[in-house]
């Protein structure tokens, strides 16, 4: 009996500590605390890091600032579903990106207008052309959202090659006396003889001439080579001719044939890799780590911070595993555009302030405020001495110790508070020397560099990645067109075919390339492929190409 | 010797199906047991060296850091206390209500014991989506709560099912005779068909308490904000997702020494979060391995 | 006490019983079939803003629109194809294992076989894929072996040919719940009478007669409870394993109603569609239940209502 009488107040009491205390879901308004900083919360439809609540660098801008944004992030759910619920409730943090949600937000009155308080807040205002600004107005024309990324100020400080490219293994270069390579047949005919004379690494392991990734969303390294073979640069989801200024479909021009002809062809010589089609991303990011891969398509960011990380820390850079860019066209003599520069302004999503924040202005200071270069610097460099370190010239460097440091996710959590989704200046500092980020920092850049990407770099006369390819400025105002494209949905017919065409070339494209008998094949694809209607979705796309062309003009 | 005299008092085909079951059970454990320990093994392996594949039974290079960065989690704690709260508290009150469910409609002379059965059955298809659930909870005041975690979902058809079945077995002549002795139905309840139903409330608890264990989709909803509330796995899930952002971003190429990556992260979540149940099993195994002697229980 | 007759004795005696019945009712209608409003999305161009009551009304459309689409009807067939191999596969090992283990005559080795029988349960299908997928592929454990064998000449991809994916899918849903699902049997077979036994035995009843005619017969209404339940269940086949082990080449056996829905609906923030999807699984659900529910009456078998 007494036992149950225990186990009773026990549960009482447990009771009672959970019912009491309250949360609060929505917008704290830039509610005073304890301390007098002012409370935001905030919320990021996209995956990102968690800061502990009593973060750092967090805190150091607080004091400066006087305001704090408590962040959450996406976790296991579709950023559709997350803003979904959120609209149905009614409740929204004080800021909020909605990624492709935006449009939604902004159609249930959830965001508020940013235009009229810009002036007021000249860091913002500054951080756009007026151009810039225009573009992101939505059909009332008042602003809603502040794009966050890919804004260059003064010089651009890019090393890596951070987009699409052929990548080959610097270890096959070596061995061919670092040829010029320029076209995509040169390309697999050096895989193919640096394979027949090594056909095995020094361990043993056998090598892989050539993979492609191909799962889910990622079979962009199948499909999307043909825009940068004719000399295009990524629009993503056609190619746009400069001088007509008309859309193209890169799915259907002779170059694509021929691009996957010689993937068949490979295939069947045993170059392709036979497990390319059915490999998870997971078994792609284990053969490229084990350095078995002499070649392939990528995303930059889709390999190298893993499969990058994962040979060096293996000691496989000694041996030649590392990647580098290689500036490949269909035909010899062609201008590529494997890399544009200059930054792409996104303007389907970006920071907005929503009508549950009580204090607008008090929000807008703060994301102004953060803009400073001294609380830039606080946000993407960290403390100074703590995190980074300054020499007598200005130039900020980080010791080995702090480089570690940064690269831990428990020290970034408890430590460092980037203010990730908030807008922040690409390129370079105020102060004219450094980069805005560590990444690209010149110096961090050269010391992260193994010996065989040196010895590669100078063979070829280059310092970056990026010089391997060569750099273009964006082709026109339209760029890129992805943009558009990311936003369709099945309401119109031109996103419904858009949606088919994905689904066919998933399933035909591995077909084609590894069909016994390659017309046959590649007519059985056509067939189904004009099956989606892609004419609907070149119409909608030269529609936007029209309409793109025609809002910029008003500013020349 | 001792065993072949032990066999040869066993007939044929006796030793053959006790030979066929040894085979079939040792091949069934391991079978079973290595997915578990290659996520032991991957857990306490670097996760960049894990990357290259090849990881079986032992870790390639040691480490520890996929466990320290698991706990050092901020909020761990707070989740995890909410999660032994919700456990205990939640899987007590869904034993209590299914069972009392489950005993009013294996009740024989029940009048409303089909309906009801049929009204609990239909709640197991049907399903009104994310949107209007949660419009439902935020207006009983749910959200932002940690009633949210054992009110809803609380009597589960599944759950109740399986207990009936249970009580059904159970001989009617007990019961009648507990009425003849002027027993209500409260008293049947407790005293008479309770106690009986030990393996099956055990089956039921367990299935509670690894649902309220494992949940975290509902503190991800329901409680965002609300971070006193936050329970262990959605800690667990909020750190992947940030192990999984970092590792497509350039800060984790700085680090020379190899680093953690997602695989390796959810390794290590998945021992920190089985270990407790695997602990906690045997306490309840005793319930549906060993068997109860219900002798004379039966007609 | 007569069953069927309802009498205002029986009304007082069984007060108590009403009393809780009517409260878990409310209980179930509110958190049960309240939510079921939201099925109106299914017939509306459903916007967050304008909500459930204030959406412009399409009436059918969506499901003259699912059902018109060769992709849906695919998608249908897999689910019901994946379900019920699924079904059966996962439903007769679990009862299998349950009484095999019962007959492991060391107490110690069945707690120690019970206690990692249901270990991967808790093993995420992100795991559990990838470890079978690494197995699976050309290079992996089971082609080296099949070629070690000389059972295959060469490697086969097995995630390259529709055939094999559905078997694939049925194997990983037994692999991860086997043990799982065997603790209700396990816990069903601890009521059956001791003395049972003991009376089979001395009528002379191998292992064989003693499973056949004690243990199977005591277990047959768990048995038959939860085939009704998971009937119901099978356009439920699943979405995470499927999604993760697929790929592009066999995406015409791969996907489910779920993978649909979220492709062309969830992403598409067309709530309308996924809602729609939902109901149809749910009618087809509850049509398969009272069949084979009133199936199972007129054998005479237990049954869900």
């Amino acid at each position: 009996m007494k036992k149950k009488i225990v186990s009773a107040l026990l549960v009482t009491t447990m009771l009672s500590t959970v019912v009491t205390g309250c949360g609060k879901q929505a917008g704290r308004g830039g509610a005073v605390n304890a301390d007098g900083i002012k409370e935001f919360t905030g919320f990021f439809a996209v995956p990102g890091n968690e800061l502990n609540d009593d973060n750092d660098v967090q805190k150091i801008l607080a004091e400066k600032t006087g305001c704090t944004v408590k962040e959450t992030w996406l976790t296991g759910q579709t950023a559709e579903e997350a803003i979904g619920t959120l609209i149905a409730s009614g409740e929204y943090p004080d800021f909020i990106e909605a990624g492709n949600g935006s449009v939604q937000m902004y159609e249930a009155g959830a965001l508020v207008a940013l235009d009229d308080y810009l002036d007021d807040y000249p860091n913002i205002k500054n951080f756009f052309t007026e151009q810039e600004w225009d573009s992101l107005r939505q059909s009332d024309g008042h602003i809603y959202w502040i794009p966050q990324f890919s804004n260059i100020q003064g010089e651009e400080k890019a090393c890596e090659q951070n987009d699409e490219a052929f990548w080959i293994q610097t270890r096959v270069l070596e061995w061919a006396g670092y040829p010029k390579i320029e076209t995509m047949d040169e390309y697999f005919d050096l895989i193919e003889d640096y394979v027949e004379a090594n056909p095995t690494m020094e361990d043993g392991t056998e090598n892989i001439p050539y993979t492609i990734l191909c799962d889910d969303w990622r079979y962009f390294c199948l499909e999307n080579a043909p825009q940068f073979l004719d000399g295009y640069p990524n629009d993503g989801s056609c190619i746009v001719d400069p001088e007509t200024k008309t859309v193209i479909d890169y799915n259907t021009t002779p170059t694509a044939k021929k691009y996957f002809e010689k993937l068949n062809e490979e295939y069947k010589k045993g170059i392709v890799d036979p497990e390319s089609f059915t490999q998870s991303y997971d078994e792609y990011i284990a053969k490229l780590s084990s350095g078995r891969v002499c070649g392939m398509i990528d995303q930059w960011w889709d390999f190298a911070f893993t499969a990058g990380d994962a040979i060096k820390t293996a000691g496989l850079d000694k041996e030649g595993c590392q990647y580098v860019p290689l500036p490949i066209t269909i035909e010899k003599g062609m201008k590529n555009q494997w890399h544009n520069s200059g930054g792409v302004l996104n303007v389907s999503s970006g920071l907005a302030i929503t009508t549950s924040c009580e204090d607008v202005e008090g929000a807008l200071q703060f994301v102004n405020d953060i803009l400073d270069q001294d609380l830039l610097n606080l946000r993407l460099w960290g403390v100074e001495g703590v995190d980074y370190e300054v020499d007598e010239n200005g130039v900020f460097y980080r010791t080995p110790e702090e480089r570690k440091n940064c690269a831990d996710t428990a020290y970034k959590a408890a430590h460092l508070c980037p203010y990730s989704y908030f807008p922040r200046w690409e390129g370079t500092s105020t102060d004219g020397i450094n980069a805005t980020r560590p990444e690209n920092q010149p110096g961090e850049f050269y010391d992260g560099l193994s010996d065989n990407l040196k010895k590669c770099f100078d063979a070829y006369g280059v310092e970056t990645y990026v010089d391997m390819l060569g750099t273009t400025p964006p082709p026109g105002d339209w760029y890129p067109m992805y943009t558009f494209s990311q936003t369709m949905t099945t309401s119109t017919p031109g996103g419904t075919a858009w949606n088919k065409m994905g689904e066919v070339k998933h399933e035909y494209l591995p077909k084609v390339v590894m069909a016994d008998d390659f017309e046959k094949g590649w007519d059985e694809y056509m067939k189904v492929y004009n099956d989606c209607h892609p004419e609907d979705f070149l119409k909608e796309m030269q529609e936007e190409l029209d309409r793109r062309i025609e809002a910029a003009a008003k500013y020349k | 010797m001792n065993l072949q005299r032990r066999f040869k008092k066993i007939s044929g085909p006796d030793l053959a199906f006790r030979i066929f079951n040894t085979i079939f059970m040792i091949v069934f454990v391991i079978v079973t047991l290595y997915p578990v320990l290659n996520t032991v093994a991957i857990s306490f392996n670097q996760g960049t060296d894990a990357l290259r594949g090849g990881i079986y039974l032992w870790p390639r290079m040691f480490t520890w850091k996929n466990y320290t960065t698991v706990l050092a989690k901020d909020n761990l704690i707070t989740g995890a206390y909410i999660t032994v709260l919700r456990t205990l508290i939640g899987t007590v009150l869904a034993l209590v209500t299914n069972a009392i469910l489950a005993f009013i409609v294996s009740r024989k002379n029940f009048i409303f014991a089909k309906p009801l059965s049929l009204f609990w059955v239909i709640t197991m298809y049907v399903n009104g989506g994310l949107i209007p659930t949660f419009l439902l909870y935020k207006s009983l005041g749910l959200t932002n709560s940690f009633l949210v975690y054992v009110i809803p979902g609380m009597i589960s058809a599944f759950n109740m099912l399986v207990i009936r079945t249970y009580m059904r077995g159970i001989p009617d002549s007990l019961e009648e005779s507990a009425q003849l002795d002027g027993a209500g139905y409260t008293t049947i309840f407790l005293k008479i068909i309770s106690p009986l139903c030990k393996p099956v409330y055990a089956t039921v608890a367990l299935f509670v308490a690894v649902f309220q264990w494992n949940s975290w989709f509902d503190a991800m909803l329901y409680n965002r904000m609300a971070t006193q509330y936050t329970t262990l796995q959605y800690e667990l899930m909020k750190l992947l997702s940030s192990v999984t952002n970092q590792s497509s971003s350039a800060e984790s190429m700085k680090n020379a020494e190899g680093s953690i990556t997602p695989t390796s992260i959810r390794a290590a979540a998945t021992v920190v979060t089985m270990l407790p149940i695997v602990c906690i099993y045997p306490f309840l195994q005793k319930y549906f391995v060993t068997g109860l002697t219900l002798g004379g229980v039966k007609e | 006490m007569k069953a069927k007759s309802f009498t205002k004795t029986d009304v007082k005696h069984q007060k108590v019983l009403l009393i809780w019945a009517a409260i878990i009712t409310v209980y179930g209608i509110i958190f049960y079939y309240v939510p079921l409003v939201g099925w109106l999305m299914a017939f509306q161009n459903y916007k967050p803003v304008t909500g459930i009551l204030h959406s412009q009304f399409i009436g059918l459309d969506k499901f003259k629109m699912l059902f018109s689409d060769v992709a849906f009807l695919r998608v249908i067939r897999n689910t019901l194809a994946m379900g019920i191999i699924n079904l059966v596969a996962t439903f007769i090992m679990a009862i299998v294992f349950a009484i095999l283990l019962n007959e492991v005559a060391s107490k110690g080795g069945k707690k120690v076989v019970q206690t990692i029988s249901y270990l991967p349960h808790f093993l995420s299908w992100i795991i559990v894929a990838g470890i079978l997928h690494d197995a699976l592929s050309a290079s992996g454990i089971i082609n080296e072996l099949l070629v070690h064998f000389h059972i295959f000449a060469k490697p086969i991809d097995f995630f390259a040919h529709e055939k094999y994916f559905w078997p694939i899918v049925a194997f990983a849903n037994v692999w991860k719940e086997t043990g799982w699902n065997a603790i209700i049997y396990l816990a069903a077979i601890t009521s059956i009478d001791p003395s049972l036994y003991e009376a089979a035995a001395i009528d002379g009843a191998g292992r064989w007669a003693k499973i056949k005619n004690v243990t199977l017969p005591g277990i047959k209404p768990t048995i038959m409870i939860l085939l009704l339940m998971n009937v119901g269940n099978v356009l439920n086949a699943g979405f995470e394993i499927q999604y993760i082990l697929g790929n592009g080449l066999i995406q015409k056996v791969s996907q489910t109603i779920d993978i649909y829905v979220l492709k062309w609906g969830i992403s598409q923030m067309d709530y309308a569609l996924g809602t729609a999807a939902g109901i149809f699984k749910s009618v087809v659900s509850i049509v398969l239940i009272v069949f084979f529910n009133n199936m199972a009456k007129r054998h005479g078998e237990e049954r869900l209502f």
